[in-house]
């Protein structure tokens, strides 16, 4: 068993390697990151989560609900460190299986992954309490520096394969499952279908039978349940009936925060310098700050850093970029996804009970495999100006998108810690 | 020192001389005001009235050789006439609540009425401060133009239940409710009576109800932590019960002891029982040390020492809740007082002056550099910025400005540098609702600026630069039509 192996083993049982170690594994994700581009390609099936913070048992569950590393090909959106207890045994177990499985693992960067960040919301406090000093950050943040800006998602494909639990349905004639919801047993608590497209058919048949949430409808009293319809089970083939449809799926953007009013295409990601501190303002700032929101064009943020934009700005990106869907992090959503703008955009939120009371669900976003083999057309792979044509002929279709939604770990088998020496104030 | 008062007390206005009330102005826009503040007479009034607080709520020796503790069911505290008045506001605003129930429509955390019920309050404040305050105290002004003491009490009245436009609470709003309280006593709002008396009923008769409000209206409108750390701070919302009661469980003193900086009251719960639910669930009707540890216990899931382990980590300390006294305060002064995010929404007028206190020790450069705003981004290899160089040293701070006033006030270094839970900073004017019109940052409806804080882990993450309304992206000028992005047609 190698060192990195032996690393992996020792961090999933939620213990830190030692300082040496950490200088070592950080070393070598340089290296290995250094190589990637600001707009990492990765090909699907994928599996995209969102914000971590440090809530490492969490962690667990998601590996746990979507499959464990190398077996499941993983892509996180960011906002590993910060908050919870467990920041660094969550980053570096992400990092070591980045080192030891390259092209199983995309990590991008989050507004977290910053020196700044980190001295304010907890990150570097967790350093000095675990490791006594503050040389693990500071290994950690000359990591962030390198961590891509984003990631193109290609070759998704626009229908799912039916999960088979429960009662097989009926399917409903002519259509193709669109999005599925389960829960972490595995269990679809929720289907949508759309009509099989055909080559050249009108860009208005989005005709879902139910929507997934496109708010958050927590409240109680409420039934926000979403309620299993649809006809999950045999008939919907997934095997490439639709080739021509599925070979119109756009790729997918994936980015931290949202889209930048200085970035009108993919390739504007991939001139910036992206090996430094995240600044305060700029094109680097917006793409891991900025929020969807219900306005029109571009507006101020509350956060202070990046804008809000609204579903113009996400329809038209998505339009001359060929993308079919910017997936993105960085907001709490109760349901753990939320998807926004006719389905052009969706936040995935990977950290369930969130800060221990928020008691929201987490999930996870998975893309399959386009099966047709004819993988994506040229214009989905996220350049700038292949379809200015007319609308309807290059409207692209969005990937068939199976949520899986999970609760917070269970939290009777962890062991209470001695207590350590307390801050200065009270010595 | 021998005739001078052995401790200090929030000196009150005098009568006679004139005072110019005005509205109170925001003076922090940068960490170097912070500096300025630390040597203001705001600060030093602010640190006084909680000195003068806190020490009231130590146990005390009488006359039999037997000790008074002060519990918050205790016979023993008194409740003057301005006290009642003000249990009745805080119950009138939490009848607010049953006319304003909280929003069952979609929501992503907070929840929308909390909105509503700040400008119930906002629109009765007068006639609810007039109903609770003399006529007399809250329209004393120099001249016939100037503004009335009630238009500085109100300032801090609005600003002590949290932000109605972010939805959250922290330590910057609990701040202007100790102003506010300062402000009465500074009016002569509360009776004379022997020292301590009348302050320890405003701990237990007012401080502690208000914590109860806000800890209700927490809970009814999500509210979210104000700039949280998560897990690395000590509270998500609240400071000061864990410094009133840490000093309730503190030796007992008499008159003229000095504060005790170690040490228990005998018979108290040792400080390693707050992970026992059922010592908390008793401990909590009478302390407010474990009223707040009991909140926690009521919103958090999880293991105690993985969601609070700063309050897990002073569970262990062996030197008793003295001890615990002393840190506490030596910390509100550091991640409170001396934080740029917090502090800065405060608003300065007469009763709290911006004014430069001509006895006050200039704090040490280190005490505010944490997540103010700054200059330059810091360089990818500059290594860590000054927050992380500068960790507080024991024993190492300035003198406290007001040390030298009472011998047995605590000397209080202002240090700062740890990060605080509430950390973070926001933006001056942030467009209310929709900021449909972002090209005219100047015209878009401003909510009153009744909060203090960044908002919390709930809600997005601030920028800790954050200061100053940044430009929209686009400069058309045309504050009618939605900006666009450049590339559109």
């Amino acid at each position: 068993m190698s060192d990195l192996d032996r690393a992996i083993e020792q961090l999933r049982a939620c213990r830190l390697i030692p300082e040496s170690q950490v200088r070592e594994l950080c070393y070598k994700a340089r290296e290995l990151l250094i190589e990637e581009g600001n707009v990492v390609s990765v090909d699907a099936p994928v599996t995209i989560c969102g914000d971590i913070h440090g809530q490492f048992h969490d962690l667990m569950e998601l590996f746990r609900v979507g499959g464990d590393v190398p077996d499941t090909n993983y892509l996180f959106m960011g906002d590993f460190v910060d908050r919870g207890f467990y920041s660094l045994e969550s980053f570096l177990l992400l990092l070591c299986l980045k080192v030891r499985y390259p092209d199983r693992i995309t990590l991008i960067r989050g507004n977290h992954e910053s020196r700044q960040i980190t001295t304010v919301y907890g990150f570097y406090d967790e350093c000095i309490r675990k490791y006594g000093s503050a040389n693990v950050w500071r290994y950690c943040c000359e990591v962030f520096d390198y961590l891509a800006l984003g990631a193109i998602v290609l070759g998704a494909s626009s229908e799912l394969e039916p999960t088979n639990t429960g009662p097989a349905n009926v399917p409903i004639e002519d259509s193709e499952l669109e999005t599925e919801v389960l829960d972490s047993s595995g269990h679809v608590t929720m289907s949508t279908y759309r009509p099989r497209r055909r080559a050249f058919s009108n860009a208005s048949t989005d005709s879902r039978n139910i929507s997934p949430p496109r708010d958050i409808a927590a409240a109680p009293g409420q039934t926000g349940v979403p309620s299993r319809t649809g006809a999950p089970g045999t008939g919907a083939s997934g095997d490439g009936n639709g080739s021509a449809a599925n070979s119109r799926t756009g790729a997918v953007l994936c980015v931290h925060g949202g889209l930048s009013p200085l970035i009108d295409s993919v390739d504007k990601i991939r001139l910036i310098d992206r090996k430094q501190e995240v600044p305060h303002e700029g094109a680097m700032c917006d793409l891991l700050w900025s929020d969807p929101d219900e306005i029109e064009g571009w507006g101020l943020s509350p956060r202070g850093a990046g804008f809000l934009f609204g579903g113009d700005i996400v329809k038209q990106f998505n339009h001359l970029n060929g993308l079919s869907l910017v997936a993105r992090a960085h907001q709490l959503v109760m349901e753990g996804y939320k998807e926004m703008f006719d389905g052009g955009i969706v936040t995935v939120w990977s950290a369930p009970n969130y800060c221990y009371r928020c008691g929201n669900v987490a999930a996870i976003l998975e893309l399959g495999e386009d099966a047709s083999g004819g993988g994506t057309v040229a214009r989905s792979n996220g350049e700038y100006g292949r379809s200015n044509g007319i609308m309807s002929d290059s409207r692209v279709v969005s990937p068939g998108r199976r949520y899986r939604v999970f609760e917070a770990a269970a939290q009777d088998t962890r062991g209470m810690p001695a207590k350590k020496p307390v801050a200065d104030y009270f010595l | 020192m021998a005739n001078s008062p052995a401790f200090r007390v929030l000196s009150t206005l005098d009568e006679s001389a004139s005072h110019a009330f005005i509205e109170p102005r925001k003076k922090i826009y940068d960490s170097q005001d912070v500096s300025a503040f630390l040597t203001s007479k705001a600060y030093t009034d602010i640190m006084t009235w909680i000195l003068q607080l806190n020490r009231s709520m130590f146990p005390l020796k009488q006359a039999d050789n037997t000790t008074q503790a002060w519990t918050l069911n205790s016979d023993a505290i008194q409740y003057s006439a301005p006290i009642r008045q003000l249990q009745q506001l805080l119950s009138k605003l939490q009848d607010i609540i049953q006319e304003v129930p909280p929003d069952t429509g979609p929501r992503r955390f907070g929840n929308i009425s909390f909105r509503r019920w700040c400008e119930v309050v906002e629109s009765r404040a007068s006639d609810l401060l007039r109903e609770c305050l003399p006529a007399e105290l809250l329209q004393r002004r120099v001249s016939d133009e100037g503004a009335t003491a009630e238009t500085e009490l109100k300032a801090y009245f609005l600003g002590s239940w949290g932000s109605g436009q972010r939805l959250d609470y922290g330590t910057g709003h609990e701040m202007n409710f100790l102003a506010f309280l300062g402000g009465i006593w500074k009016l002569q709002g509360f009776p004379k009576t022997e020292p301590g008396a009348e302050e320890r009923a405003i701990v237990v008769g007012v401080i502690q109800p208000y914590l109860e409000l806000v800890r209700l209206l927490i809970k009814t409108y999500t509210l979210e932590p104000a700039g949280s750390h998560g897990v690395w701070g000590l509270d998500d919302h609240s400071f000061i019960p864990y410094i009133f009661g840490s000093a309730q469980f503190s030796p007992a003193i008499t008159e003229t002891d000095l504060t005790p900086e170690e040490g228990s009251l005998p018979n108290v719960p040792e400080p390693s029982t707050i992970i026992q639910r059922n010592i908390v669930d008793k401990e909590r009707l009478t302390n407010l040390y474990f009223s707040a540890i009991g909140f926690i216990y009521d919103v958090k899931r999880g293991p105690f020492w993985e969601h609070s382990p700063m309050l897990f980590d002073i569970s262990g300390i062996q030197a008793g809740w003295g001890k615990i006294n002393k840190g506490m305060i030596k910390m509100y002064n550091a991640e409170v007082l001396s934080k740029f995010p917090v502090v800065q929404h405060f608003p300065f007028g007469c009763l709290f002056s911006w004014d430069h206190d001509p006895n006050a020790v200039p704090p040490s450069t280190t005490a505010h550099s944490t997540s103010g705003p700054q200059s330059r981004p810091v360089a990818p290899d500059g290594g860590a910025p000054d927050v992380a160089a500068a960790r507080p040293m024991p024993g190492a701070g300035t003198q406290a400005p007001w040390a030298k006033h009472g011998a047995g006030t605590q000397a209080v270094p202002p240090m700062g540098s740890t990060a605080a839970p509430w950390a973070g900073a926001r933006r001056e004017a942030v467009p209310t609702s929709r900021p449909g019109a972002p090209g005219a940052p100047g015209a878009l409806p401003i909510l009153p600026d009744t909060s203090r804080m960044p908002p919390g882990p709930m809600s997005p993450t601030r920028a800790p630069w954050s200061t100053q309304t940044r430009p929209p992206p686009s400069q058309d000028g045309n504050a009618d039509v939605p900006t666009k992005a450049p590339w559109a047609k």
